[in-house]
């Protein structure tokens, strides 16, 4: 018997003022797997990510988490179900340091951390779990890119999430960085989390990934796992045929 | 007893003997100051600041920029003057039900210009100021342009009315001391931290949990009550009021301590009202005399100087400075911060056991 999935999304359609960025796009996620969603640059995977965490609502169409119709819930409040998620262009606190970073997200959500020692404490934890640890004292804003990525990462953790958004969580990373970032993706999977991610990185994609959804210019393409959807003509064409730019932020 | 744990110790106790002492030369200067023009300059640092610190709440934690807070310190000082003088209740209790009506009152009106992001809540908190001028000078029940008294007589804690500035210095000092560990608690709990990812981004504090809507009225409604209590304050020690409190000017007066001391900082409206409050004072009565408003003008030119040359305060500057690395390693004798952490972490371990 096939499980509810946790996500759910029928039918979305996103419309900017005049553009079309997402048109028609639906498909579910397993819980406990890694789902990927590809796609050539303004192909409306942010714009996907964004309407199924609530950043905004789809123009058209419906999404469910196990079910309960959630399209139009509000951003704030999908860490209280224990839905987290990491923004493409990073959002760090700026004048904080990573600690005060990590602590902020400590007290919100479902797990919401009840004393200022706890806040600190599970901070402490994800800090060392993230790699951020010994520039916890550091102001988030003097850090480059890829401790940024991470700060992203360990502020969605901190909230305790069994659902986690990663939108290109491993661009600008070198080829190490990646490694140990992919490692760090499997562990979180394994410690329970479901896990929708957002890349470019096809190392990556291929790896981690259980099934990918393939977008181009906002629709659906192709949905498969890493090899079929590799192997998949229309694919195939849009990454080599069109050429379109990869390998970039 | 490790090294360590003595080590922090011994920075602890460092700070509370400084800290103490300075707490201890404002609780004895009454004793040897008794002239009630320097007095008087005090009672102006301790309520400024204080008024500064509820502005701070929001334009340096939440990053809300108000230009209201003499409005509702006006508020706060109307309400408790019209429940003694009208409604004859006690002055204590007075101030109580003057704050409350504040925070309610900012509540209602601040609520729907948060719906919409932006510079609308600075525009909202001049436009309010200016509507509550306004209603006073057109109405009777308020005394209009001219004001209202309180009553004068016998020097009473009861009544909170006294002939000479002391007591005044005083109370002054404890709604200092009061407000400021408030301020000092908000900063370390929830609220504070939700205030502050607010102003960094609204979107990443959405992100983890956060209702930036709700977490903005507490704050404008916790920074109003603070003016309100101010307004009381001022009230009780002015013992006559008019609208003339709430013009524009008066909220700039408020911003300016906290900008000029470090907005990032719970003790940048501190530092700010103890420089610019006598800075003020001191131009006013030097220079008012020879060639009206030049005390401003020179109050601006400072307020432009810190702006230009130590944009994030005197505080900011601090935090950087060789002056803070001299006066915590060498008389405070603070250990390395991963000392602190290690110390604090066995204590808590030790504690759960
Ligand atoms: N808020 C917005 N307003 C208007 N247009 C937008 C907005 N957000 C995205 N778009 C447009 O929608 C399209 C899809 O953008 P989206 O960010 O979803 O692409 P993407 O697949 O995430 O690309 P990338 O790989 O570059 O991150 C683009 O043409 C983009 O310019
Ligand atoms: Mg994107």
């Amino acid at each position: 018997m096939e499980k509810t999935p946790i996500i759910e999304v029928q039918h979305i359609t996103k419309k900017f003022k005049g553009l079309t960025a997402v048109k028609d796009v639906s498909f579910s996620i397993r819980e406990g797997a890694i789902t990927g969603m590809i796609g050539p640059n303004g192909a409306g995977k942010s714009t996907t990510f964004n309407m199924i965490c609530g950043y905004y609502p789809p123009t058209e169409g419906k999404i469910f988490f196990r079910g309960e119709d959630i399209t139009n819930k509000k951003a704030y409040e999908y860490t209280s179900m224990k839905i987290a998620r990491t923004f493409q262009i990073m959002k760090p606190l700026k004048n904080l340091s990573v600690l005060e970073n990590v602590v902020a997200s400590c007290y919100f959500g479902h797990a919401a951390a009840r004393s200022q020692h706890e806040a600190r404490e599970r901070a402490m934890d994800i800090l060392q779990f993230t790699g951020l640890y010994e520039k916890r004292h550091v102001l988030s804003k003097d850090m480059g890119t890829p401790d940024q990525k991470r700060l992203e990462m360990a502020r969605a953790l901190a909230t305790k999430p069994e659902l986690l958004f990663l939108d290109e969580n491993m661009a600008g990373l070198n080829p190490a960085e990646t490694e140990s970032a992919i490692e760090l993706i499997r562990e979180i999977n394994k410690s329970g989390v479901t896990i929708f991610l957002i890349e470019h990185i096809m190392q990556a994609v291929v790896s981690l990934c259980e099934n990918v959804i393939v977008l181009h210019h906002g629709e659906k393409i192709a949905e498969g796992t890493p090899e079929q959807v590799m192997n998949d003509p229309l694919v195939m064409e849009v990454y080599l045929g069109a050429k379109g730019g990869k390998d970039h932020a | 007893m490790s090294v360590n744990e003595k080590a922090v110790r011994a920075y602890r106790r460092n700070t509370i003997i400084c800290l103490g002492g300075i707490l201890a030369v404002f609780l004895l200067i009454p004793a040897f100051v008794k002239n009630p023009y320097t007095l008087n300059v005090f009672i102006l640092i301790f309520y400024t600041s204080t008024l500064s610190m509820a502005w701070n709440l929001l334009g340096g934690m939440t990053g809300q920029n108000s230009l209201g807070h003499a409005a509702y310190m006006g508020l706060g000082a109307y309400a408790a003057s019209m429940l003694i003088t009208k409604a004859h209740l006690n002055p204590w209790l007075s101030g109580i039900l003057g704050m409350i009506a504040v925070g309610l009152v900012a509540g209602v009106i601040f609520y729907p210009c948060f719906i919409l992001k932006g510079p609308y809540f600075t525009l909202v908190s001049i436009a309010f100021g200016e509507a509550l001028r306004q209603f006073i000078i057109n109405s009777a029940f308020f005394g209009r342009a001219s004001g209202i008294g309180l009553p004068f007589g016998r020097d009473s804690w009861l009544d909170f009315r006294f002939g000479s500035k002391e007591p005044y210095y005083y109370v002054g000092l404890v709604m200092l001391l009061l407000v400021y560990l408030v301020m000092k608690k908000i900063e370390r709990s929830r609220m504070g931290y939700a205030l502050r990812t607010i102003r960094e981004d609204e979107d990443a504090a959405a992100a983890i949990g956060i209702n930036p809507m709700k977490y903005k009225i507490m704050a404008v409604v916790v920074s109003a009550m603070v003016a309100g209590l101010v307004g009381f304050f001022y009230a009780s020690y002015i013992r006559y009021i008019d609208p003339e409190m709430m013009i524009q000017a008066k909220s700039t007066e408020s911003v300016l301590p906290a900008v000029v001391g470090g907005a990032a900082f719970v003790e940048g409206p501190l530092v700010g009202g103890l420089i610019m409050v006598p800075l003020s004072e001191f131009l006013r009565a030097n220079f008012s005399k020879i060639l009206p408003g030049i005390n401003m003008l020179l109050y601006a030119v400072a307020l432009l100087a810190v702006i230009r040359f130590r944009p994030a305060g005197i505080l900011g500057w601090y935090s950087h400075s060789k002056l803070k690395t001299f006066i915590d390693t060498k008389i405070l004798k603070k250990p390395p911060i991963e000392v602190i952490e290690e110390v604090e972490l066995a204590r808590r371990q030790r504690k759960e056991a």
